[in-house]
């Protein structure tokens, strides 16, 4: 097994250190743990194991057996004991193993984490923040490459946080643990791996808020997770051939950065959104209506979505031809390119 | 009785088991044992981006499979079980291209084989086993079905509710409970309160038994017991088979993060195809030229599965349209569409 | 460093042999050796010929004793070697490649400005 190494370099602003997402995961975990006492990490093999993708690694170790622990196998019952666990008090971090095996907890997650507040009104917050390894590309079993988000942005009183690269990571983390409402915190497993320097010190933008990663002046690309940089890539295609599009990094899928999407739409008159999930009901529906919406007379072309298909996650060999390809985003900006 | 701090007898016994018997439970395991190491090799030479072994795990399921009349009965596994797939007569290239990712589910038939798709979900499929079998009843046949858990799976509800189904329904369901001791990190004595799986049997109505899972012949006579008790109309029985994991949970598990390398190397000391060997020829059931023979064709079975495995065709990504509907859509006819025209293209 | 083990078949020794004969170890379990070190001395049915270690590692396995009738493409010597600086996967599935430049076939026509 490779070590979690990190490269520190100092910079003038702040340290600023080369991280995967796994560690800067692990990074912003060991910051809450150590920043306020009521934090606790629980879940399978989260422990001695340092989670299957080693996003919990030490933290045991240094926090200790009560803080950060390993529990049965049971999904439902990680996220009941969550809620009794935030109901006493405590601040809890559960991992549930993969999106895939969210489903068995759906009930404690939608009929009462996400209600609790409301249902009592105000008495009793749920600060959890739920950690699932989410989304495809990494050719897994069944079960391991699911694309939850439009139920849990669907269900009322859940946050959703979705970061697309290490830096994203650390920072959406530390605000989602520390926000006293629920978080639903969707890792993208295929980009667990990506290297790139993490300025600690940087400051998070609000909740809810999306961010520009790439600026362009001729469409939007909209995406969150791995299809972030899928539209980072397509951004670069696209500019050989003199077409010049902005990359908008949703990352929060609840609450819905409106006034973001529309600032950057009604720049560029043409919006295309990219995700893994089937098309039909998919959050993309609801990104696009709302830059209909607020937009419709600066649109040069109706928003295109490129998504998975209405088909369960495939098996390894066909993941390619499941999720949104180079090509065929390409072709929907073409399409609102030639509208 | 096994205790889960130590690996139990140095030796078994199979004399009082038919010695044809006893031979067909070896040729499995010893096929499953071969094609395990080839599957091992398969993932690190790139064929299988993962792979779960089963090694130590044959003869929980071996003895078990063959205690089932694979015409009448129905097993339900979860990914684990592929020496039972074997003993159950799955069609192993069909089975193993589960784990060569080019089906999720396996591309055996399962109606046909009367053996459930691969299913990564611990647990799920264990209430499928329950109505499965109240099915049996209510058309007055006499099929039994058989669901394979493990330890972690033990611990999930859908679990519990379905004993507590089996036991109200009085169906006729073998719950077998393979404790390999070890929930890819987490040991027994963090996952299974009170430290026995099958005492929970009490609870749920139904006879609860403790096997050594690594005795063959011990794991045959249960399940063989289980299977014509549920057969009788007496209901369920919860059988839990004590063995251990000696692989990491898959090719990418990392036990030394977890687990004292002492305790794995005690349980490989005491290897279940060992010791059935060594049973065999101490009952003469068979001698060592027999065994020898059974050896060679078990390699060559299994190599001719590795290669078959290794050599079957990736799917056609049409596929990905093809089973999501038994009467198909419109929506999904222009999905299709869209992909030949943008992902083909 | 890391270790990862790697396992070494019988490469065919010459033009379409299926087999041969293990002589001699020239290392034993424990050993290490450095590439191209003396591993076996193997027989076929057209010469005596000594296999040098195709790694850089410790001896971790021999899949055959002498005198033993070794298949083309078998098992033949398991090395511990240094693992490469690469990242593990999770517990299941792999680390997706990093595409450089994603094959592209698509071209976009510029809007008119």
């Amino acid at each position: 097994m490779t070590e979690l190494i990190e490269h520190t370099t100092g910079t003038a602003t702040g340290p600023t250190v080369e991280l995967s997402m796994q560690q800067a995961l692990n990074r912003a975990l060991r910051t809450l743990l150590a920043e306020d006492g009521d934090t606790l990490v629980l879940g399978e093999d989260v422990g001695a194991l340092g989670g299957v993708f080693r996003v919990t690694d030490g933290l045991q170790k240094e926090f200790g057996a009560d803080r950060v622990f390993d529990t049965p196998l049971a999904e439902s019952a990680i996220m009941g004991m969550s809620v009794g666990l935030a109901m006493n008090g405590w601040r809890p971090v559960p991992e549930l193993q993969f999106d895939g095996f969210a489903y068995p907890a759906v009930d404690q997650i939608v009929n009462q984490v996400a209600r609790m507040n409301y249902r009592t009104r105000g008495a009793v917050p749920m600060p959890i923040t739920l950690r699932l390894p989410s989304f495809g590309g990494i050719q897994a079993p069944e079960h391991h490459g699911e694309s939850l988000e439009a139920l849990f942005a669907h269900t009322p009183g859940l946050k959703v946080a979705v970061p697309s690269d290490p830096g994203e990571a650390y920072r959406l983390l530390l605000q989602s643990v520390r926000c006293d409402d629920p978080v639903v915190f969707m890792e993208p497993k295929a980009r667990y791996w990506d290297r790139r320097p993490v300025e600690l010190s940087e400051p998070a933008d609000p909740i809810g808020t999306s961010r520009v990663v790439r600026p362009g002046r001729h469409g939007t690309l909209i995406a969150w997770g791995a299809m972030v940089h899928r539209c980072l890539q397509v951004a670069e295609l696209a500019a050989e051939d003199g077409v010049d599009l902005e990359v908008l990094d949703l990352r929060w899928l609840t609450p819905l950065d409106t006034d973001g999407l529309a600032a950057s739409v009604r720049r560029t008159k043409r919006a295309v959104v990219v995700h893994e999930a089937p098309l039909t009901a998919g959050l993309g529906a609801e990104v696009a209506t709302r830059v209909t919406d607020a937009c419709f007379g600066d649109l040069a072309a109706p928003v295109q979505r490129v998504t998975g298909f209405d088909v369960p996650y495939p098996a390894g060999p066909l993941e390619p031809q499941y999720l949104p390809s180079v090509d065929r985003v390409l072709l929907a900006v073409q399409r609102t390119l030639e509208y | 009785m096994p205790q889960h701090a130590s690996a139990g007898r140095g030796s078994i016994s199979v004399d009082h088991l038919p010695p044809d018997l006893t031979r067909e439970l070896y040729r499995h395991m010893r096929t499953a044992r071969d094609l395990d190491t080839e599957a091992i090799a398969l993932q690190r030479q790139g064929v299988f981006p993962a792979y779960v072994s089963v090694r130590g795990q044959e003869a929980a399921q071996v003895g078990s499979a063959t205690a089932l009349d694979p015409d009448r009965d129905f097993v339900f596994p979860t990914y684990r079980e592929m020496a039972a797939a074997q003993a159950h007569g799955v069609d192993m290239v069909d089975y193993m291209a589960s784990h060569r990712a080019l089906w999720h589910g396996g591309l055996y038939d399962v109606a046909a084989s009367r053996f459930g798709a691969v299913n990564a979900v611990v647990g799920g499929p264990v209430p499928h086993a329950v109505g499965w079998a109240v099915g049996e009843r209510l058309r007055g046949d006499d099929g039994v079905a058989l669901a394979y858990f493990g330890d972690g799976a033990s611990s999930e509800g859908d679990v519990h509710e379905s004993m507590n189904f089996a036991g109200v329904y009085g169906a006729p369901v073998v719950f077998f409970c393979q404790n390999n001791q070890w929930a890819l990190s987490v040991p027994n004595d963090r996952q299974v309160a009170g430290g026995s799986i099958s005492a929970r049997a009490q609870g749920y109505g139904m006879p609860g038994v403790l096997v050594d899972g690594n005795d063959a012949g011990a794991v045959h006579a249960a399940t063989a017991e289980a299977v014509a008790r549920a057969r009788r109309g007496e209901g369920p029985t919860l059988i839990e088979a004590l063995t251990y994991r000696v692989e990491p949970h898959s090719t990418s598990d990392d036990p030394g993060r977890y687990r004292d390398g002492a305790e794995t190397e005690r349980w490989l000391r005491r290897d279940p195809v060992t010791l059935l060997r060594e049973a065999i020829l101490a009952a003469g059931h068979a001698d060592e030229n027999a065994l020898a023979e059974a050896d060679a064709a078990a390699l060559q079975e299994a190599r001719r599965i590795r290669d078959g495995v290794a050599a079957a065709p990736e799917p056609d990504g049409a596929e990905l349209f093809t089973h999501v509907f038994r009467e198909s859509t419109d929506e999904l006819a222009r999905q299709r569409r869209t992909w030949q025209e943008e992902v083909e293209l | 460093m890391a270790e990862e083990n790697v396992t070494f078949h019988l490469p065919d020794l010459g033009e379409g042999l299926v087999e041969a004969t293990v002589l001699d170890w020239e290392a034993a379990v424990g050993d290490d050796v450095a590439r191209n070190d003396p591993l076996v001395e193997v027989e076929t049915t057209k010469s005596a010929v000594v296999i040098p270690s195709p790694h850089e590692g410790r001896v971790v396995e021999l899949h055959a004793a002498p005198d033993e009738v070794v298949r083309v493409g078998a098992p033949l010597v398991t090395f511990a070697v240094a693992a490469p600086d690469r990242p593990a996967a999770g517990i299941v599935g792999t680390v997706p490649e990093e595409e450089k430049r994603p094959r592209r076939r698509v071209r976009l026509t510029p809007p008119g400005e």
